[in-house]
Parts: structure tokens; C-alpha cells; sequence
């Protein structure tokens, strides 16, 4: 069984109200969705916040899911996401500033229990160099500052259609560097 | 070509949405293409949606405090099955679940509060009892609380967070009526399995079974209520490396000669998860 078809047995459970199949998906998925909040929000604890949101959004709406859109995995990073970056947007300017941590670290770190995932943490930041600059530049924007395509091509003094063919190259050349990666 | 058909700017849209970063507009213009099915998109939208999970494992790999944890399953845990179902757009459904009965599992939150409820009034009518009748009262006071303990436990099994759970399924030889549920906790290694219309034929009794590696273990026999209706509660029921799930057998009456063997057919096994 793939692990996409593992997830989705898993969201099954959770929709009959199962909360080991909750805890499971919590097990799997917030290594990975941690870091993207706290990327996002700068603060360990903004960041747990907005995991528990996200993850809370998952308990309700889990019947929403659809297989066309994507894998769990990206759903389950895009509630994470999508938390991190309305809570960013809804604390003020001078509340941000006196929070944000420059290089904020794991409130519990573990060395070695992050092996295969800090490998494929290797991987991936090997293929983004690889990426041309403006790829680069527009798919970490889009990703981790939430900005629309037009506000990146705001924000980059480029052609809007420019901004799109970007991050259209830039997530192929993404997935064409690294064909078989998937979520440890 | 029709309005709908697909083009290349579509690819655009599809990679733009996997970060979520269109404009309303073109969020809905891309919906409107893919309404009607359009492979290319939908390939492409599931190579971008991988390519942004990879982009999330570019940020780094913090963890948050054990806490977290236990804030997220004790917010589910009382928020519980009512009150959930944000009901999805019908357009894009893809999980099915099957309707369950919501009474499956009421009765053991149920018994725990009529205990709570017997031991305080208890408790009240202590004070107005003579002498003599306090110590009878007391002990009555200690057993039921001793009771509710029990099924505080057996309760915490049902709800651990780690808690695997198999729905165990008929087999050809199995009654369409028989419904059975194994809730395991492999912290404790206890497990507590729900029976519905169970009545064994004369002569019968119905066995249950736990999967261990390459070999079954009885676990006892199921004795239901007069409605058909049986819980077991187990300690030892199996290590979690080795534990795969749980099968019932219909035996002749106490069960089969054999612990290590069914003697007779399997009408329901579950394993868990997938």
C-alpha cells in the first residue's frame, strides 16, 4: 500500500471519529508541517498555535478532502499553511517584531531522530539551488509569505505573466530534480 | 475548440494554485476547466502538489514541544463526533464512509456517570444513617468506587490517542447481523471489543481470536446478553510488534478444545488500520 492510500485510510478513520487515526496523521505529517509554520511565523509559539488550528480544521473538515486536488500530504501542508499565514496577517506589526525569533529553533530539538528527514531537508535545498534565481525566489515568496502572483510581480517589478511562467518552471524543475521524493 | 478545452496557460493556473497563490479569478476559471475533466491538469496539479510538500521539507526540521501532542487530541477529544462535519461542496467528494449507528459505544460513559451518581448519593445518605450501618455503607462507597475506577480505565483505553482500532468484518460463514469493534492500546496492552447480536446457535459459542504473527491466541469466550449484546475487556491481549488484529470463530459450546486453533469457522476478522 502507497502511502497516499495509507493516508487515506487514515482520514476514513478520522471521519468516523477516530482519534488514533488523528494521532497517526499528527505523527506522520507535523515534522513536516512544524517547520513551515514557524518559518512562516518566526515564533515557536505562533507556530504551535497554528498547528493546533490547522490540525483542528483537519478533525472537522476531513470529509473535504479531494484525491483530484492533490495528495494528504499537501492537504495536510496546506491547512498548516494556510493557518500560519492568516494568523500572520491578523497579529499586528509591532506584536510580529517583538516576537520574531531571527533563527528560531525546535522547542524540543532531537538529533537523531530527524536523520532520513534532515537528508531529504538536504536534497531538496540541493535542487532549489539548482533552480534558476527568479524560480527560486517566486516559489519560496508564493510558499512561505502567502503573497498572490500579482503581488509577487509587485513586489519583483516583473511582467504578471512572467511571475506565472516562473513558478510553473520552477515547480516542474522542482519535481523533474527530484523524481521519486516523497514525504518520509 | 471548445472555451474549456485545455491550454497551456492552464498549466500555469494548476502550478499557481498548488502554492495557493491565484487570484479569486483565476482560481475560479481554473475550477471551471477542470468541472469538466481535463487529464493533463489533473496530472499536472498532482506533480505540483508533491513538488510544494518537498518545498515545505526545504524549511528545516524543528519540532514542537511533546505538548502540542496532547493539546490537539484533548481538543478533539471534547469537541468529539458532534459538531464536526464541515460538509464538503458536492462537486470533488471523493471519501464515502459508510454510516455507522451513533449509540456503538454510549453505554460506557453512560455506566461510569450512573456510578458517580450512586456514589454520591450515597455519600449524602451517609450522614443520616446510625452508627451501625456506616461501616456497610462505607464498604458499598469503596466498591463502587472501585468499580467506577475500573471503568475510568477501560474508558481511557477507548479514547488513548495511540489507540489502534479494527473493524472486524464477516467473512461467507459470518451472519450479516454480527457487528463487532476492538478498540487496542498498545501503551497498556489492553483492549476493549464491543459485540452486537451475538446469540450463538444451541450448542454454539461464539470465540474470540487475536492475530499474533503467524498465529492466533484465544482470548475467550463471548458470553451476550440476552439482546446479543457482550463487552470484553482484556489485559495482555498482545505486544503491539506483533499484534495484527482480532478474528471471531463459532465453536461448539465453551469454546475450542484447542487455545492456539480454531476448530471451527472464522466469521469475522479486522485488522488494524489498512
Amino acid at each position: 500500500m502507497s502511502q497516499q492510500e495509507r493516508d487515506i485510510e487514515c482520514l476514513r478513520r478520522l471521519i468516523g471519529g477516530d482519534q488514533g487515526a488523528l494521532a497517526e496523521l499528527y505523527d506522520r505529517y507535523c515534522p513536516l508541517l512544524y517547520p513551515v509554520t514557524l518559518r512562516i511565523l518566526r515564533s515557536p509559539g505562533d507556530a504551535e498555535d497554528a498547528v493546533q488550528q490547522a490540525w483542528m480544521q483537519v478533525w472537522r473538515s476531513a470529509a473535504s478532502y479531494d484525491e483530484r486536488r492533490g495528495t494528504v500530504a499537501a492537504w495536510l501542508l496546506t491547512m498548516g499553511r494556510t493557518r500560519a499565514l492568516d494568523l500572520y496577517r491578523s497579529l499586528s506589526a509591532r506584536r510580529r517584531a517583538e516576537t520574531a525569533d531571527p533563527a528560531p529553533r525546535s522547542a524540543s530539538p532531537d538529533p537523531l531522530a530527524d536523520t532520513a528527514q534532515g537528508q531529504l531537508e538536504q536534497r531538496v535545498r540541493q535542487a532549489l539551488d539548482a533552480l534558476a534565481p527568479q524560480q527560486r525566489q517566486v516559489l519560496e515568496i508564493a510558499y512561505f509569505e502567502g503573497l498572490s502572483q500579482s503581488e509577487i510581480a509587485e513586489r519583483l517589478d516583473a511582467p504578471l505573466g512572467t511571475v506565472k511562467s516562473w513558478t510553473r518552471q520552477g515547480l516542474m524543475r522542482l519535481k523533474e530534480l527530484l523524481p521519486e521524493e516523497e514525504w518520509v | 475548440m471548445g472555451v474549456n478545452a485545455h491550454r497551456e496557460e492552464h498549466l500555469d493556473l494548476c502550478a499557481g494554485y498548488a502554492l495557493g497563490s491565484l487570484s479569486g479569478e483565476d482560481e475560479a476559471r481554473l475550477e471551471g476547466h477542470l468541472a469538466s475533466g481535463c487529464p493533463a491538469c489533473e496530472a499536472a496539479l498532482a506533480d505540483f502538489s508533491r513538488a510544494t510538500v518537498l518545498l515545505g521539507a526545504s524549511a528545516g526540521s524543528a519540532r514542537p514541544s511533546p505538548a502540542l501532542r496532547a493539546r490537539v487530541l484533548e481538543a478533539a477529544q471534547s469537541e468529539g463526533a458532534a459538531g464536526r462535519r464541515e460538509t464538503a461542496p458536492d462537486r470533488g467528494r471523493i471519501i464515502k464512509v459508510p454510516r455507522r449507528s451513533a449509540g456503538w459505544l454510549t453505554w460506557l460513559p453512560a455506566a461510569a456517570a450512573a456510578a458517580m451518581a450512586v456514589v454520591s448519593a450515597l455519600s449524602w445518605n451517609d450522614a443520616n444513617h446510625v452508627r451501625g450501618d456506616l461501616a456497610a455503607e462505607r464498604q458499598k462507597i469503596a466498591d463502587l468506587q472501585q468499580q467506577l475506577d475500573q471503568e475510568r480505565r477501560w474508558a481511557a483505553v477507548l479514547s488513548a490517542p495511540q489507540a489502534r482500532v479494527a473493524e472486524l468484518q464477516i467473512t461467507p460463514d459470518g451472519l450479516q447481523a454480527l457487528r463487532a469493534r476492538a478498540t487496542y492500546d498498545p501503551a497498556t496492552k489492553s483492549a476493549v471489543i464491543v459485540f452486537e447480536n451475538f446469540t450463538a446457535p444451541e450448542g454454539k459459542d461464539y470465540e474470540l481470536w487475536a492475530l499474533r504473527g503467524a498465529g492466533v491466541a484465544s482470548l475467550g469466550v463471548i458470553k451476550p446478553d440476552a439482546s446479543g449484546y457482550a463487552v470484553l475487556k482484556l489485559e495482555n491481549v498482545g505486544d503491539p510488534e506483533t499484534l495484527g488484529g482480532f478474528a471471531v470463530s463459532l465453536e461448539p459450546a465453551g469454546g475450542s478444545p484447542n487455545p492456539a486453533a480454531p476448530t471451527g469457522p472464522v466469521v469475522m476478522a479486522g485488522k488494524f488500520g489498512g
